[in-house]
């Protein structure tokens, strides 16, 4: 179990992250949703301990998360946005230099090597220098690195950011198996799809503090799971029902500029975000 | 087992760029050897200025060695490839890396210093350099390993790692017993100098190539800066808010 107490981050006058209290279960799918500037790096960043918080902890398991916490941060692998690793090893070398810094024996570290770089279909390109890859490539190589250690809580910072549609329905398959295992994952994203799809429960965060808390499908209902989108002359503006035939109902009662859909965490995410931003 | 994981990207490293390295330590050295040496020929104290200026380029060529090693290499994967947070993240004690950036870093600096003595083997100098030499390089490597670490950590940009080599290396190089003695200086200014770590390793190789006692000031010196910066990068890794 992650729980966050009275999680703040500053920098300077300005609060990244604000008295963020949360608890996320073993073996849970959790997203943390947001505008840009809403707190989601800088929260993994605290809790990969690159970052430390101005106020409030961090437990995993019961016991504090700090820079000195070998044990805790064992549990710990992480993908961050950016392709954070050597620019000049090779993909075998990059492998090689995490497996050494997890204490991994040398013929596991050979052995996970291979079996994570043939999964990702990446095995002919090891001798590769990581500055030589696509960016799907290092993605790729960054999602390996993570799981050779076998990690039981996976934080994950826009995993997908400029994949493929292909790519990204592929690292969706390959999260979803290693969330089976009962591995606990973190995930920051953009694509509200990804985390509808993936996320047993999602936090929606905005200018640091912590708006909405709750399953995708609760969330939604809150809002409400039918929405009629209609075209006026400010745009495109939605209205959200509770049950389809109130929905339908003011539908035949609109123009035929109008159209009917399912609600999506999308609907519920820009409504909520951009209430705030207003 | 941290500090051989730390060794073992140095080594990495050392053998992707080996040409690079080699070139990059030997240029510098071997230029002020060739000017001010066998160039302007002249004497110092009776002797041959050669036999004053190859201790002193050999010290130099130890520092300039471990600190652009960790300073540049440090301000890139901290603050350009972000390779730190692999380190951050990971069950690998923080003081074991550190310890093994400094060790990786005086080794850099001691192969610099020993291709200048290679080099400068053929010419008959009739200089001693023993067991306590190397141990003076590689003492004068960690010194600059963890003086370079602390700036490492408060470099902006990885632009920064260049300027410390000019505010930094540069006037030590020149001033610190490399190419003349701090007895020269004016008082006030000499003590000033006398108190930084190249002066102490330029003096005590020089001494111990000359067949006398290295002394025990300079070691003194020495450790004090080590375990001065050590501590300060220790501070940093472990304490730093926004690293």
């Amino acid at each position: 179990m992650i729980e966050l107490r009275n999680l703040t981050k500053n920098f300077g006058s300005f609060t990244a992250v604000d008295h963020l209290d949360l608890i996320i279960g073993t073996g849970e799918f959790f997203g943390l949703l947001g505008p840009n500037g809403a707190g989601k790096t800088t929260t993994i960043s605290m809790m990969s301990t690159v970052l430390l918080p101005s106020e409030g902890e961090i437990f995993i398991d019961g016991k504090k998360l700090d820079r000195k916490a070998a044990e805790v941060k064992r549990k710990l692998s992480v993908i961050t946005q950016e392709y954070s690793m050597r620019q000049d090893m090779t993909m075998d070398e990059v492998m090689q230099y995490q497996g050494k810094l997890y204490y991994l024996p040398r013929k596991v570290i050979k052995e996970k090597s291979e079996e994570l770089l043939e999964f990702a279909g990446l095995i002919d390109f090891r001798k590769r220098t990581v500055r030589h890859l696509s960016g799907g490539m290092k993605r790729k190589l960054m999602i390996c690195r993570a799981l050779m250690v076998e990690p039981e809580i996976l934080l994950l910072d826009e995993p997908t950011a400029g994949m493929d549609a292909l790519s990204r329905r592929q690292m969706w398959n390959l999260l979803r198996q290693v969330n089976t295992q009962k591995r606990t994952i973190i995930l920051t994203t953009h694509y509200m799809e990804e985390a509808q799809t993936l996320c047993d429960r999602v936090a929606l965060l905005n200018r640091g503090k912590l708006q909405k808390l709750d399953t995708p499908e609760a969330l939604i209902r809150e809002q409400g799971e039918f929405a009629v989108d209609e075209i006026t002359e400010n745009g495109v503006s939605t209205r959200y029902f509770h049950n389809r035939e109130d929905a339908i109902r003011y539908l035949e009662n609109t123009g035929p500029q109008a159209s009917f859909r399912a609600t999506t965490l999308e609907d519920v995410f820009v409504e909520c975000a951009g209430r705030k931003l207003g | 087992m941290g500090i051989l994981t730390v060794l073992w990207e140095k080594w990495v490293e050392f053998r992707r760029d080996f040409y690079k390295i080699t070139a990059s330590a030997l240029v510098t050295p071997v230029m002020y050897l060739i000017i001010f040496g066998l160039g302007i020929q002249t004497t110092s104290h009776g002797e041959p200025y050669l036999h004053f200026l190859i201790p002193g380029v050999v010290a130099m060529a130890t520092m300039t060695g471990s600190f652009s090693a960790i300073a540049q290499n440090m301000s890139v994967q901290r603050l350009y490839e972000k390779a730190l947070d692999q380190v951050m993240v990971s069950p690998t004690p923080l003081w074991q890396f550190i310890t093994g950036q400094v060790i990786g870093g005086s080794l850099r600096g001691m192969y610099a210093g020993c291709m200048i003595l290679l080099l400068t083997f053929p010419i008959r100098t009739d200089l001693i350099f023993n067991g306590m030499s190397f141990f003076i390089m590689f003492l004068n490597g960690t010194v600059f390993s963890t003086i370079a670490l602390v700036l490492s950590f408060l470099a902006k940009s990885y632009t920064d790692a260049p300027r410390y080599t000019s505010f930094i290396i540069m006037p030590m190089s020149f001033l610190c017993n490399t190419f003349f003695s701090t007895d020269q200086m004016p008082a006030g200014f000499r003590q000033v100098v006398s108190c930084l770590p190249l002066s102490q390793s330029c003096e005590m190789i020089r001494n111990i190539a000359n067949g006398m006692s290295p002394g025990w000031k300079g070691f003194l010196i020495l450790g004090i800066y080590l375990v001065v910066f050590g501590m300060i990068s220790m501070g940093f890794i472990y304490k730093k808010k926004n690293l």
